[in-house]
């Protein structure tokens, strides 16, 4: 585990984020090519579903990343690098989570295929 | 020896003069020193800009009225592709990777950049990858695809001339160029700031050039990867983006655009920069959320990087993934909106000075903003598929590269003006060129919106009357041209500022950050003395720094060793750990560069005999380069002097920057094999004629013993390395000897496999992109035995041993990447697809 | 008065043979309100900033403390930063998402939409009617007031379709096949191009659109079969 204070906090985030949205791309792709659901479905098949609980699952992390980080930056010392260090990344990760969620809520949205 | 008594400034700057100083003459081809290098890049840049801007002059000539032919289409086709490629390869990225040069050592209190030789080396590719391309518009056989060269209309059957050769290969070898200096600004930017300087402190220019850095690190090499595919698609049939032999254009888009899209931000970030270093000097006031935009900055560097797919929204992606990218767009206005109102802040809380480089601010953030709305206008789909690939696009992107680009750039090139040059410039000229610019500029392209809701498609050579273009399109000349007299007025500022220019007093504009703490023009070593720095507006609080600095009253004044030295510190704190001791004036890069070219040339021309001459001699220059490193007597011998100082010379250490530069290389070298594998895995799963051959091509047994071999080597050397930190070194030279012996006997398997095997390579896609991995490894296997071997060498000449044991920890990384990449190939190269598909 | 008189300068100014702003087709007519929508909120957003940026330029801070800067800049950079675009995000796809699906070539309630094959050639359109070898070049005849589906792919290199005055583009890529959904509301002659740079003659690769009322369209199609 990454102390909340540890310089990588600042992109481990967006490496999960990275990591994830090649997962739900790919994902989406590699599904569309080998097992296409039918298009009369719409949005409710169990592709658009797995990329929902993936894009789920990603933003756990990135809320606790969040929170920890912010807690730790507010009771280090005013002035710190570790206080700066902690207070950029709880906001990166708030910022990418929100952006997690606003990318993955399409897929309630539109037919996967398409 | 120390002097005695305290030494005059004059008398330090002489001894520090000599020491840092160009080679006279023609020698100053030879030089490294970072100001010299950075402004060299900066008026290389600044000429292709002009070169770029009279083909733009050119296409709005020949568009000015509907159904001209002053050029004619084929013409047209490689002047608007010359336009584009040089604007952005030539003028865009260089210029703004030269100021970086100029300034970064300069902000974080250093000497120079840490890889000085490395400095050099790219500039000679840029100039002389610049010079390729450029040589191929004078011989009237310029690349005419349009500066993403599309595949199939760039390739070798529908376009069978040399253009997109040069293309291909002068843009490589300029990325080359691009790839360094990342390289080199991100080691620099973690490793050498004075001391104190803990990240938290840093200018905040300086977060801008990391993330532009690291983002040239993973962003070029997809290109780079994709160039060269497809120049062995063009020169040895080997089909990877040709559909029949398993290939697909759309790879190509793919691989292009995931640089193309990222260098748009690479492009706009340290434009920022400048505009987050001059409001605050300009408003009197630090930047009002600094944590803010370092933020933006970051996530601005990630997401940039899940954009690339809205370059692409029309060739028929499912809807849902283009949504992906859609909202993806269009959250990187997050980032830019926080940084847009910081600024704002910092004007609101300031007191502003409204000065010449203020009114190019203010005409950028107007132009700006119009293009970032544009943009997240296009990134919504439904209205992209009207307006992608019309004239619309063209204004867009022009409002956020001139606006996002060139109208900062212009800022900072005013603000620094009495940094280079040591004189004011002229208010009354750099007003009128403002003013013409901004004027002639808007007409050009804001109509051009219009124009292309209109419909009318980009890269027309010509367009029919009566159609509602007519009017339009006269205005957007007219424009240009009016924004060409403001470009030729700032020239003229320019230029007679070095003559009538006020000169300049000691920071002149009242800046708070180091690099106006030299003198103007800087001296070739920046500082006497280095500062220590605990705070982010030094000039401020102590507005007697350049004095006491020149004076030499801060740290590492001692020269008399005659070697060029900086601070090295800590990545975080930036507390001082050991000396970084630089190269000086070197004829090696120049060299290297120079065959390099000779490769790059006799690819073009396709006598491949010359080419190899030429990559063995760059390999010697480079080797020998590698070689004078350390304690080798043209670097930094023992000697007494050292050990009577409290900070170690860093190749006596085992974290210096050789080992940062090493892993962030591979990083980028990481980066495009990743490219290499997105290819293979995309080609599987989406090429229309992808097959596989029925039989496996590779011999299996020797291939797994080589990699065992490998693995051996690797491992050995890291014991070895393990024993050398710890204070180790009884049989070190046999033992790189050892390792050097199993590693050719692995690249003698390798060479074996790939003999041996029965790929087809110009048939199938699938084979080429084998072959391409094979040899790609067997180039990093080999590398790695020599660079073993010279590890030998060099025990046995006392370079390295216990007490300086700087370089095998930086050839480490080297074994385990290769190894590394070669476990990764073998299971997604080879044992996925048979598990996949049987017995493939 | 004057209002008329703008609007009519407006509609004139924006109509054209290759105009999206003059649509002629749902997709086109959508795509041409997300434009007018975005159009005005996007020059509002940008006069906005750019006076209070003037404003703040000109106007004297006063005595500015750590916790004044501190407030102004979560005003500010919260609300400019990070609430402005988040919302006009939100809003833009709430229109967005919905118009793009509808653009989709999805199964229609009822019956099958007409089917036209078109290829692009370096530099002009071969136009095919599936089942009934019947082609034509540079010259579309479809029935208007219905969707049509139109599958294009290339012989040589990158092309684009695109009928502006009835919807988007749709690239047109060597071994791929794409199917892009246009209607014309009404009969008439439209006007379509290649949108892809495609060599030498792109600017002249273009094509004419004949929108037929259903029964004449069938008719002809029939006719054409039975020579
Ligand atoms: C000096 C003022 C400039 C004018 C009048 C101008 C004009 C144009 C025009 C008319 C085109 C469209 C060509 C076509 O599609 O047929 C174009 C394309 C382009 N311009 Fe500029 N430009 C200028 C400056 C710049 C700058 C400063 C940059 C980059 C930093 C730039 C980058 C590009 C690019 C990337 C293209 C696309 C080329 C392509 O389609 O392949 N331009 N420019
Ligand atoms: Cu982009
Ligand atoms: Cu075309």
């Amino acid at each position: 585990m990454i102390a909340p204070t540890h310089p990588m906090q600042l992109v481990v985030g967006l490496i999960l984020w990275s990591v994830w949205f090649v997962a739900l791309y790919g994902g989406l792709s590699v599904g569309c090519a080998v097992a296409p659901p039918a298009e009369e479905l719409g949005a409710a098949n169990w592709l658009n579903l797995s990329l929902l609980v993936l894009t789920a699952v990603t933003l756990l992390p990135l809320l606790y990343w969040t929170r920890l980080c912010w807690r730790a930056g507010l009771s280090s010392q005013p002035g710190s690098t570790d206080r700066f260090i902690a207070l950029v990344s709880s906001g990166v990760h708030l910022i990418t989570a929100i952006a997690t969620l606003a990318i993955g809520l399409t897929v309630l949205t539109l037919p996967p295929c398409v | 020896m120390t002097e005695p008594g305290p030494r005059s400034a004059e008398q330090i700057h002489r001894e520090f003069h000599q020491v840092w100083r160009n080679l006279p003459g023609l020698g100053t081809l030879s030089a490294v020193n970072h100001t010299s290098l950075g402004l060299r890049f900066m008026v290389t840049g600044a000429i292709f800009f002009l070169i770029g801007g009279l083909l733009a002059m050119l296409v709005r000539t020949q568009l000015a009225l509907p159904e001209q032919d002053i050029i004619s289409p084929d013409l047209y086709n490689q002047i608007f592709t010359m336009h584009g490629t040089v604007m952005m390869f030539l003028f865009a990225i260089p210029i703004l990777e030269g100021l970086a040069i100029y300034l970064i050592p300069k902000m974080i209190g250093a000497r120079d950049l840490a890889f000085p030789r490395i400095t050099s080396l790219g500039y000679y590719c840029y100039l002389f990858g610049g010079l390729i391309i450029f040589s191929s518009l004078v011989l009237g056989m310029a690349p005419d695809s349009g500066w993403f060269m599309y595949t199939p209309l760039s390739s070798a059957e529908f376009a069978p001339g040399p253009g997109s050769d040069f293309w291909l290969l002068g843009v490589t070898f300029v990325e080359i160029s691009a790839v360094a200096a990342g390289v080199e600004l991100t080691v620099s930017i973690l490793r050498s700031r004075t001391n104190g300087m803990s990240l938290r402190q840093m200018p905040i220019y300086c977060w801008y050039i990391l993330a532009m850095a690291l983002m040239i690190v993973f962003g070029f090499p997809p290109l780079i990867l994709a160039s060269i595919l497809l120049e062995l698609e063009r020169a040895a049939g080997m089909p990877f983006f040709e559909v029949a032999g398993g290939g697909d254009p759309i790879l190509w888009q793919h691989l292009f655009w995931l640089f193309g899209h990222p260098e748009v931000y690479i492009i706009f970030l340290p434009a920022a920069g400048i505009v987050s270093t001059l409001i605050p000097v300009f408003s009197g006031r630090p930047i009002v959320g600094y944590r803010w935009i370092v933020l933006s900055i970051i996530l601005t560097g990630f997401i940039s990087f899940g954009l690339w797919v809205h370059h692409m929204f029309t060739v028929g992606i499912p809807q849902l993934a283009q949504a992906f990218f859609s909202v993806a767009s269009m959250l990187v206005a997050v980032p830019t909106g926080i940084q847009l109102f910081a600024w704002l802040a910092t004007l609101w809380t300031g007191r502003v000075v409204f000065n010449l480089p203020m009114l190019w601010i203010v005409g950028f953030l107007i132009i700006f903003v119009c293009g970032g709305l544009t943009g997240v206008m296009l990134a919504l789909v439904p209205f992209n598929w009207q307006v992608h690939d019309t004239h619309f696009v063209v204004a867009h992107m022009h409002y956020v590269l001139v606006g996002g680009m060139f109208f900062p750039l212009i800022a900072g090139f005013y603000y620094w003006l009495p940094h280079f040059s040591g004189r004011m410039p002229s208010d009354v000229l750099g007003r009128w060129g403002f003013w013409l610019t901004f004027i002639g500029f808007n007409t050009t392209f804001l109509l051009m919106h219009l124009t292309g809701l209109l419909g009318m498609p980009r890269r027309v050579y010509t367009y029919e009357a009566g159609l509602g273009w007519d009017w339009l399109n006269l205005l957007s000349s007219v424009g240009g041209f009016i924004m060409a007299a403001g470009v030729a007025m700032i020239i003229v500022d320019v230029l007679l500022h070095f003559r009538f220019g006020r000169k300049a007093p000691q920071n002149p504009w009242n800046a708070d950050t180091l690099d106006w703490a030299t003198a103007t023009p800087p001296t070739t070593y920046n500082f006497a003395s280095l500062p220590t720095c605990s705070t982010r507006h030094p000039l401020w609080e102590n507005p007697e720094l350049p004095r006491t600095i020149e004076q030499g009253e801060h740290g590492l004044t001692e020269i008399s060793h005659g070697r060029r030295e900086t601070w090295g510190s800590e990545a975080v704190t930036g507390k001082v750990t050991a000396i970084f001791h630089l190269p000086t004036n070197s004829w090696l890069p120049l060299c290297a560069a120079a065959s390099l070219a000779v490769v790059c040339i006799s690819l073009l021309v396709r006598v491949y005999e010359l080419s190899i001459v030429g990559a063995v001699l760059a390999a010697v220059f480079l080797l020998r380069w590698s070689w004078e490193n350390g304690a080798h007597p043209a670097m930094a011998p023992p000697s007494a002097e050292e050990s009577t100082r409290d900070l170690p010379l860093h190749s006596r250490t085992h974290d210096g920057p050789g080992l940062w530069g090493m892993v962030i290389t591979l990083m980028a070298n990481g980066a495009l094999y990743m490219s290499l594998l997105f290819a293979w895995f995309y080609l599987w799963t989406v090429s229309p004629e992808w097959s596989i051959p029925d039989q496996q091509p590779l011999l299996m047994l020797p291939l797994l013993a080589s990699g065992i071999l490998l693995t051996v080597s690797a491992l050995d050397f890291r014991r070895i390395t393990r024993h050398l930190k710890a204070g180790r070194d009884s049989g070190l030279q046999a033992a790189f000897w050892r390792i050097a012996l199993i590693g050719t006997l692995h690249v003698g398997l390798l060479i074996w496999v790939i003999a041996g095997s029965s790929l087809a390579p110009t048939e199938l896609a699938h084979d080429a992109v084998l072959l391409f991995m094979l040899i790609y490894q067997l180039f990093h296997s080999g590398l790695a035995v020599i660079l073993t071997a010279l590890q030998a060498r060099r025990v046995h000449y006392g370079y390295v041993s216990r007490h300086y044991p700087y370089e095998p920890v930086v050839v480490a990384p080297f074994w385990l990447y290769t190894t590394g990449v070669f476990w990764l190939g073998f299971a997604a190269f080879i044992l996925l697809p048979m598990s996949w598909g049987g017995a493939a | 008065m004057f209002t008329l008189v703008f609007t009519s300068l407006l509609l004139a100014a924006c109509s054209g043979p290759y105009s999206t702003l003059d649509p002629a087709g749902p997709s086109a007519t959508s795509a041409a309100w997300l434009w007018w929508g975005m159009f005005g909120f996007a020059t509002v957003v940008l006069i906005v900033i750019t006076l209070l940026w003037l404003y703040a330029m000109r106007r004297d801070p006063g005595e500015v403390d750590q916790r004044d800067a501190q407030r102004v800049q979560n005003r500010w950079v919260i609300g400019g930063g990070v609430v402005l675009p988040l919302a006009s995000i939100t809003l833009l796809l709430a229109f967005g998402i919905p118009a793009g699906h509808n653009m989709l070539p999805l199964p229609l309630e009822d019956g099958e939409p007409a089917r036209i094959e078109v290829t692009g050639h370096q530099w002009w359109w071969e136009v095919h009617y599936p089942d009934t070898g019947v082609t034509l070049r540079n010259e579309i005849r479809m029935p208007a007031g219905v969707p049509v589906d139109f599958v294009v792919r290339s012989e040589d290199v990158i092309h684009s379709f695109w009928i502006p005055r009835l919807g988007g583009k749709l690239d047109m890529i060597p071994g791929h096949t794409g199917v892009l959904r246009l209607q014309a509301d009404e009969p008439g002659t439209y006007h379509g191009q290649c949108a892809e740079f495609c060599g030498v003659a792109h600017a002249h690769m273009r094509f004419t659109v004949e929108a037929l009322p259903p029964e004449e369209f069938q008719a002809w199609l029939e006719a054409q079969q039975d020579d």
